[in-house]
């Protein structure tokens, strides 16, 4: 089953790459269109059902980003997405809402219409923290009071300047827009449906409290009245500016009446249909983790396990079948995602080839990483040739790989604990040492120095430019 | 494999670093094990417990704090991963008791954010599971004496951490850089290089490595470098 699925995949991820520049552009001229382009790619998107090792970089879409986001994340993710830095699109935002709002109204539509950003751990590490096992205490994001100040009073500034030059609305209509645009973002804030996740968890994870418990929570039952609050006063701004402004107690109470019977009578329809949705939602997504789960499990685990049943007699083999096993495995769960064209992915491949062909353990340790070129290859080259070597004829049980990847420099070390031998007494036409090592490097510009002595094991240490 | 096991025991009071040594000469290092895996609390005493003696072992944080303040081993063997809010919520709640209290790091996950946030809260040092015997020994000997213990990885992280973006504006330069020395020390660290062999490579003694490495724990734990923790959540090695 799963293979006939992955086989379907691979012919499946067709060129939806359209250029993310177009995109971009369109954006500039009116933020709100980015959704309408987005669409058709979403769905294109869709048919693939995991697009699992596929680069994340070479996704079209855009998403709102909660790190170091000030009010949705929509500028955040806009400006990661477009490539532009994220003040350029904060005042590009500010600047629009003073001209008939437009900014706001295209924020709002935008911060419904993205999509949160998905920060999806390895399966390992997502369920420890479900669990409880890991220490949950986040650092906090940080807010710049000071920026937002600053764009709030650039705001306000072009507003008052749009307003005495006559450019914007008239008078009459602008408070009552501003009212109710105020009033309105306040409550939708309550769409955010990454808000909803969060007071779901102070609710203690019973979904039958949430709308009680987190919803009433007092900081959203303030914004609610004062959003209300204020949608009304515009109302009653546009009610006095006819002069009707006797009417007016008797008009509000009859709406108030109106609303609250409404409410009384939806209530609890309306909460029953929402908590059975949320939990069919979820009953989804943990039905769609298990099945992952197993599915992996039996591809990975399910064969290595049979496999070691077979080879128990030859304690090697079984070794290095549990030595796999746990890599991928731990990859799995805690792994970084390694994209593909680094030093770090160049390097974890070949100690994993030397690991699987030789039987020994490869331990890579890595500072830095750089994206690889032809003499980075070569150096990769070079270091898998040592790893090699170092398996084949040094004895260790283990051998520690270290990169160093700064400014200028690459520098690996690959030791062995082996028998080691003497360095000057290497024949030069041992190939190895020779010959993919040191003439190697040295043709692409960087070194290779072999240290080691009978006994006292082996390093070799290559170094090449950047 | 001998010549690897007794190479990371070189430790200065005793002439021969055996792994049974101290087990003749002094009273065995008392250790409480905390693991949520039962099995892998068995076959851990069935390892080490020969060379120490294990006074007490808990399966979540609740029960590993209430054991541990009671029986005050020298040292604590800590999953990273816990019920009840890991392992770094056992430590914060028992240096509030008892602050000497010292704990050895271990764990399945290499995830950076994990590592660097136990030993921030006050581990002494971090040490995978798949650690064989008597080197896990050896490290539970060397965190009951006063000193780090740094696994390869673990000082690959410290290095990748401290490196490039140092910040010079940053308040405390001295907690937020290592020294030349100190860096010297943990590549070579990183390198697969015990401390006695570390000690040779740059002519000082154990000590003088063992003092680097606390040292740098000390700077690991004080630093309130907001990179430190940016880097270890940015990382996340997802």
């Amino acid at each position: 089953m799963t293979a006939t699925d992955s086989s379907h995949l691979e012919p499946d991820t067709h060129p939806s790459a359209a250029a993310p520049r177009q995109n971009g552009e369109a954006t500039g001229d009116g933020p709100a269109s980015t959704a309408d382009i987005k669409s058709p790619q979403q769905t294109a998107n869709d048919g693939v059902a995991d697009p699992g090792p596929a680069d994340p970089d070479d996704k079209p879409r855009a998403t709102r980003v909660a790190e170091g986001a000030w009010l949705g994340g929509v500028c955040t993710g806009l400006a990661r997405h477009l490539g532009w830095p994220v003040m350029a699109v904060r005042i590009a935002f500010v600047a629009l809402a003073t001209f008939q709002f437009i900014g706001v109204i295209a924020y709002g539509a935008l911060w419904l219409l993205l999509q949160p950003e998905s920060t999806v751990k390895a399966p390992g590490l997502e369920s420890a923290s479900r669990a409880g096992l890991r220490d949950k205490s986040r650092p906090k994001r940080r807010i710049d009071w000071g920026m937002l100040l600053a764009l709030i009073a650039l705001g306000v500034g072009l507003l008052w300047i749009m307003q005495n030059t006559g450019l914007g609305i008239s008078s009459k209509l602008f408070w009552p827009v501003a009212f109710a645009c105020a009033g309105a973002a306040l409550v939708w804030r309550q769409a955010d449906s990454e808000q909803q996740k969060r007071w779901r968890d102070e609710a203690g994870g019973k979904a039958w409290l949430a709308p009680f418990v987190a919803r009433g929570g007092w900081p959203a039952l303030v914004r609610v009245i004062v959003g209300l609050g204020l949608v009304g006063a515009a109302f009653g701004i546009v009610i006095a500016q006819q002069g009707q402004i006797s009417h007016l107690p008797e008009v509000m109470a009859m709406t108030m009446l109106a609303l609250a019977g409404l409410a009384i009578v939806l209530a609890p329809w309306l909460h029953r249909s929402r908590s059975a949705l949320n939990q069919a939602r979820a009953e989804k997504v943990r039905a769609d983790a298990r099945a992952d789960m197993a599915a992996h499990l039996h591809d990975s685990v399910l064969q290595t396990l049979a496999m070691i049943q077979r080879q128990a007699d030859d304690p090697r083999a079984v070794q290095q079948l549990a030595r796999r096993q746990e890599r991928e495995l731990r990859n799995w769960l805690y792994g970084d995602e390694l994209h593909e064209a680094t030093l770090k992915a160049a390097l974890t491949l070949a100690a994993a080839e030397v690991e699987d062909e030789r039987g020994v353990p490869v331990e890579l340790v890595m500072v830095g990483d750089c994206d690889t070129t032809d003499s980075i290859q070569a150096l990769v080259r070079a270091a898998r040739e040592a790893m090699v070597n170092a398996a084949k004829h040094s004895g260790a049980d283990k051998i520690d790989v270290y990169a160093e990847v700064d400014e200028e420099t690459v520098e690996v070390f690959i030791r062995d604990r082996g028998k080691g031998f003497d360095v000057d007494s290497v024949a030069d036409d041992r190939m190895g040492v020779k010959g993919s090592i040191i003439d190697r490097m040295a043709r692409h510009g960087g070194t290779a120095t072999v240290r080691s002595a009978p006994d006292d094991g082996t390093e070799v240490r290559l170094e090449i430019k950047r | 494999m001998n010549e690897t096991t007794s190479q990371p025991g070189g430790l200065g009071t005793t002439g021969q670093p055996d792994a049974q040594s101290p087990d003749v000469q002094r009273k065995p290092y008392s250790v409480v094990i905390v693991d949520d895996h039962a099995m892998f609390r068995t076959g851990v005493k069935a390892e080490i417990g020969r060379s120490v003696a294990v006074v007490g072992e808990a399966a979540d944080a609740d029960r590993a704090i209430a054991v541990v303040l009671q029986t005050q081993p020298d040292v604590v063997l800590l999953d990273v991963h816990l019920p009840g809010g890991g392992g770094v919520e056992v430590i914060r709640k028992v240096h509030e008791k008892n602050p000497d209290q010292k704990f050895l790091a271990l764990s399945v996950s290499d995830a950076a954010e994990d590592v660097i946030g136990v030993i921030r809260a006050g581990a002494r040092g971090y040490v995978t599971k798949s650690i064989s015997g008597s080197e896990l020994v050896d490290a539970i000997r060397r965190v009951a004496e006063g000193d780090a213990v740094f696994s390869p990885r673990l000082a690959g992280f410290v290095l990748d951490a401290f490196s490039g973006s140092i910040d010079l504006a940053t308040v405390d330069e001295d907690l937020d850089r290592l020294s030349q020395r100190e860096r010297e020390v943990l590549r070579l660290i990183a390198r697969g290089y015990a401390y006695k062999e570390v000690a040779r490579e740059l002519f000082i003694s154990i000590k003088t490595v063992e003092t680097h490495v606390s040292s740098v724990l000390r700077k690991l734990q004080l630093s309130n470098r907001h990179q430190l923790t940016r880097w270890a959540t940015d990382r996340r090695l997802v």
